[in-house]
């Protein structure tokens, strides 16, 4: 998950207060829902109250009227009552008296009367609440507010006998309700002394009017008070509990588990940042929660174990990395490494700042091919190991492949590159590599290329390429460094000159052959022609010095030679070669070793056998393979070649191959002559007994690089039997 | 249903037969109504008997109602023997009164009243049976007395006395009740009627108007007797041994009378208990003898 969409999650701190706050929430609307439903119990209750103290106060009035119809009942049964409508003279003392000491009407009532049948009061009383003097018409039992009292009338008729008969008259009863009511019972919830009834005053009404206009208050109720008040202090110490393990709760949840949470959280993202989070995890105390501290000690465990798997992936990848890099056989890098280093120099800019130094073994591929591949790839881990040995402890060795190594001085320093190039081509000198069985000596050729502003990754590679084709030239010192000198040729060891090369072998055509003659010093005429190598590319030409290098270097030197003879077949037809004169063709000893060069030179021998055709080895190439080689000069002398061992003198063990191979001319390399005309007595000395030593072994003897008739002489003296060079004429172009 | 006819397995004309001589037995109650004067009633309860034997006239005592439980008894003792009984209820100025009197009442009633209401039901009585046997109890007989005394009629047949009392107040005090009269007298001439709070009977606390009260006072233990004596209706009067309303002697004066005397020993003034039954063997007797003024010592 992202960094953006981790930011959008919560954090627990922040759920922890809003779930807090939604305990809190819910608290609050449980304690406001279950006060409001005390309240609406409470209201309930009470409204409940007012009704039962309603249906008390119907019921009371009931039993009032039940009881004041009784004393109605009795009171018009009652004979004295009866007596006292037919003979009223005694009426006053039977109304304040008599009837109240019968015990027929209760000590509460306000006063009693008798009507006659008209409704009029017998006599009136001097009663402070009298009845009226005229019965209502309505009659029964009626109601009237007078002064907040309730106070009721009741008129009922008096007959002659019981049930009914004559009307006598009406009697008449006054009450106080509120009184009235006291009499019968304790009342549970109606307060007596707030009856009200809302009614103008002096109005008389009947006993519905009176319940629906009675208003009163409600006797207090410690019972619904205590329970309400319990309910509500019960409620306030639940609340209080609950706020309490809400508290706790919250302190609880934050102590165990958001903060360790946290806690953690930040330790994790404090491993990011730590190198050492061993140590971190040390300091850190346990967390309060065993889940948790589980939780993290697995974490750790899991972290740990991750560390360890990456670091054995790292060492595994840098392993591979290393592999990838470094050359299985000597161990040192190998061309992936060398170009990843290039193109990290190339994109830090240090390109300007670097030297490039590239070492090339001479002749490789014919010790390889000489002397097995075993051989070869010890000498190559002997230049590897030699060559990294050399090179100061931070300069990389790399193997381009071959024979061919590289270092790359980081800091700008050509006087250090050229030393460093010295120390390691002087200690390749002076190994030992006739261990290996190698008698020929092995050299290694170096090409330095100095980095500088505006220079390119591919201009330096290139510039050191040069130095170092340069460097194989025969007359070169065996190191190069790039510079004014080398861009004559330079262009020359261009890709396009290369490619030229390529475009040769596959076209022989495209050579330009050149002959040089071969003077017979006997007659001073040309015995036959050598045939030299050129180039010609867009109207440019490339010279043997430029070509062999190339030919060597990229090892198509048996390619090369096909080439030359086909160069050589091509210019026969074309007679571009005099036809009284042979022809010499230059080998390699791999094409000597080639089967398919040594049948071509038989072909070609066959083809014209009136051409004299010699054969030169050169010397510098021949190796240890000499049975083979044996065997493909004694096929070509068979064909009628004359052989020839070129460039003798300026090898390693001219005279281990002309003991060994047989050959039938010995061409003396032009530095021995240059020793017969510069050289001190010595020298000379040594060369006229070389010469005299190969006359008495029977060969003919070659001279080349004759410039001067003193030269010419000298050679004559010493039995030379040809020789060549500019003093007798130039080669031939045959273009 | 089956399971009935098996208890009772008489026949239906048997049945039937038993049905109408039961009802034929019974004596049928009459409530009878009569005006006074005016508006005033009075009621009285009557039962026709077997037509050969007197109507009795049950009076009740002072102030009381025929609903008195010593009248209840002779109603139905006297109805069961098949006697025509008439058991009024004295208005006492109350029309329709059907409730005893209490003493603290406003008496507005005298003897003169009672006497015409007496005449009056008998008159009633003798439209429909005779002859008649005036039956008091208590001081319903000095009524009865009263009556007599002032209007002898020949269809009266015997006058039976239960528990007979002596008189009015003060009857031992002659000097006290002469004062007394006196005052009543001068009271009874104001144009005004006024009350008068004197004892009565049993009543201590008797208030009633000067001439009611005065008709009372009349009758003395003496009156009483000197009535009897010089009565010629057969009287026979059935008292208790031990009736304590009586001042001592009281029998034994009555006894000295020409009246029959019966005695109950041990009888209350209401004949209750087991003298019930003595006194109604007393009362049967005294009916059955209807020439028998005689007196038994």
């Amino acid at each position: 998950m992202g960094q953006p969409q981790q930011n959008k999650l919560p954090k627990v701190s922040y759920l922890s207060i809003v779930y807090n706050v939604l305990i809190g929430l819910l608290l609050l609307l449980f304690a406001f829902y279950n006060w409001r439903q005390i309240e609406l119990t409470s209201q309930s209750l009470y409204e409940r109250e007012a009704l039962l103290g309603k249906q008390e106060a119907v019921e009371a009035i009931n039993t009032v009227a039940k009881r004041i119809l009784a004393i109605e009942k009795s009171l018009s049964e009652w004979d004295e009552s009866r007596q006292q409508l037919m003979y009223r003279q005694f009426y006053p003392l039977w109304r304040d008296q008599r009837v109240r000491s019968a015990g027929l009407v209760p000590e509460t009532i306000n006063d009693i009367a008798l009507y006659d049948r008209n409704g009029r009061i017998l006599a009136p009383s001097g009663n402070k609440e009298p009845m009226p003097d005229n019965m209502p018409r309505q009659g029964g039992t009626l109601y009237v507010n007078e002064g907040g009292h309730i106070h009721m009338y009741s008129f009922f008729p008096i007959f002659a006998e019981s049930g009914g008969g004559q009307l006598l008259g009406y009697g008449g009863l006054a009450f106080d309700l509120v009184d009235q009511l006291r009499m019968d019972r304790q009342y549970r919830y109606l307060d007596l002394s707030t009856i009200r009834m809302q009614v103008p005053s002096g109005t008389l009404v009947d006993r519905d009017s009176l319940i629906k206009s009675l208003s009163f208050e409600l006797l207090p109720n410690p019972n619904l008070d205590k329970m309400r008040s319990a309910y509500q202090v019960s409620f306030i110490q639940l609340s209080v509990v609950f706020l309490l393990v809400q508290v706790v709760s919250a302190w609880l949840l934050q102590r165990y588990f958001t903060r360790p949470l946290r806690e953690l959280s930040e330790e994790i993202d404090s491993l990011r940042d730590l190198e050492n989070q061993e140590d971190n995890y040390c300091r850190i105390k346990p967390l309060p929660i065993r889940e948790l501290e589980e939780l993290r000690q697995s974490f750790y465990d899991y972290h740990n174990r991750l560390l360890d798997l990456n670091q054995n992936l790292e060492r595994s990848s840098q392993n591979f990395y290393d592999q990838a890099r470094r050359d299985p056989m000597t161990g040192v890098f190998n061309r992936r490494a060398y170009d990843e280093d290039w193109h990290s120099l190339d994109d830090a800019n240090k390109i300007e700042q670097c030297s490039l130094i590239l070492f090339d073994c001479d002749h490789f591929k014919a010790i390889n091919d000489s002397y097995g591949h075993h051989v070869g790839d010890s000498v190559i881990k002997s230049l590897a190991s030699i060559l990294q040995s050399t090179l100061r402890g931070e300069d990389r060795l790399y193997r381009l492949g071959g024979d061919e190594f590289a270092t790359v001085l980081a800091r700008n320093d050509a006087d250090n590159a050229e030393a460093i190039a010295a120390r390691c081509l002087e200690q390749v000198l002076s190994h030992d590599f006739q261990q290996f069985g190698v008698i020929e000596p092995v050299t290694i050729s170096i090409g330095i290329a100095h980095g500088n502003p505006g220079v390119a990754l591919g201009d330096l590679q290139k510039q050191a390429d040069i130095a170092m084709y340069a460097a194989k030239r025969p007359t070169s010192r065996k190191i190069e460094v790039f510079g004014e000198r080398l861009n004559e040729v330079s262009p020359l060891l261009t890709n396009k000159s290369i490619s030229a090369i390529y475009q040769t072998i596959q076209d022989p055509f495209l050579m330009e052959m050149h002959y040089q003659p071969v003077i017979d010093l006997k007659t001073r005429e040309p015995a036959y022609v050598e045939a030299l190598t050129r180039i010609k590319i867009d109207g440019e030409i490339i010279r043997p010095n430029e070509i062999f290098p190339v030919v060597q270097a990229r090892r198509v030197d048996a390619e090369f030679d096909q080439a030359v003879i086909q160069a050589v077949q091509r210019d026969l037809e074309f007679k571009r070669i005099p036809e009284h004169l042979g022809v010499s063709i230059n080998v390699s000893a791999v094409g000597l070793l080639s089967s398919k060069v040594t049948d071509m030179l038989v072909y070609l021998k066959l083809a014209y056998p009136e051409i004299k055709m010699v054969v030169e080895i050169t010397e510098t190439a021949l190796i240890d393979q000499i049975e083979q080689a044996t065997l493909h000069i004694h096929k070509l002398r068979e064909a009628g070649c004359l052989v020839a061992l070129d460039d003798f003198g300026s090898g390693y063990s001219s005279l281990r191959y002309l003991a060994s191979m047989p050959v039938d001319l010995v061409k003396f390399d032009i530095s021995m002559m240059r020793l017969l005309e510069k050289g001190d007595v010595r020298q000379k000395e040594v060369i006229r007994e070389v010469a005299r030593l190969v006359t008495n072994a029977g060969y003919k003897m070659v001279a080349e690089g004759i410039e001067t008739h003193v030269m010419l002489e000298q050679v004559v003296g010493l039995g030379f039997d040809y020789a060549q060079g500019f003093l007798f004429e130039p080669a031939l172009n045959t273009a | 249903m089956p399971m009935r006819y098996r208890f009772f397995p008489m026949s239906g004309p048997l049945f039937v037969a038993c049905l109408l001589a039961l009802l034929g037995g019974m004596a049928h109650a009459q409530r009878v109504t009569l005006r006074i004067e005016g508006p005033l009633t009075a009621s009285a309860e009557y039962i026709a008997g077997q037509r050969d034997k007197p109507a009795v006239l049950i009076l009740h005592g002072f102030l009381q109602t025929n609903e008195f439980p010593t009248v209840r008894q002779l109603i139905r003792h006297l109805a069961d023997a098949g006697y025509t009984v008439l058991a009024p209820t004295l208005s006492l100025n109350i029309t329709n009164r059907k409730q005893s009197l209490p003493c603290e009442a406003i008496h507005t009633h005298g003897m003169p009243d009672a006497a015409r209401e007496i005449g009056l039901w008998v008159d009633w009585l003798k439209k429909r049976r005779g002859p008649i046997v005036l039956l008091g109890h208590s001081f319903g007989t000095v009524q009865l007395l009263t009556y007599h005394e002032a209007h002898p009629d020949p269809a009266i047949q015997k006058l039976i006395g239960i528990s007979l009392v002596e008189g009015g107040p003060y009857k031992s005090d002659s000097a006290r009740r002469d004062r007394l009269v006196r005052e009543l007298r001068r009271q009874a001439e104001q144009p005004k009627p006024t009350l008068a709070n004197h004892p009565v009977s049993f009543c201590k606390n008797y208030r009633s108007t000067a001439r009611g009260l005065l008709s009372y006072l009349e009758w003395t233990p003496e009156r009483v007797l000197e009535s009897i004596n010089t009565s010629r209706l057969p009287m026979a009067f059935i008292m208790g041994s031990g009736d304590e309303r009586l001042d001592q002697g009281w029998i034994q004066r009555l006894q000295t009378t020409s009246a029959k005397t019966h005695v109950i020993q041990g009888a209350s003034h209401f004949m209750d208990g087991q003298h019930e039954f003595d006194m109604l063997d007393s009362l049967l007797s005294e009916l059955n003898d209807k020439n028998g003024p005689a007196t038994t010592k």
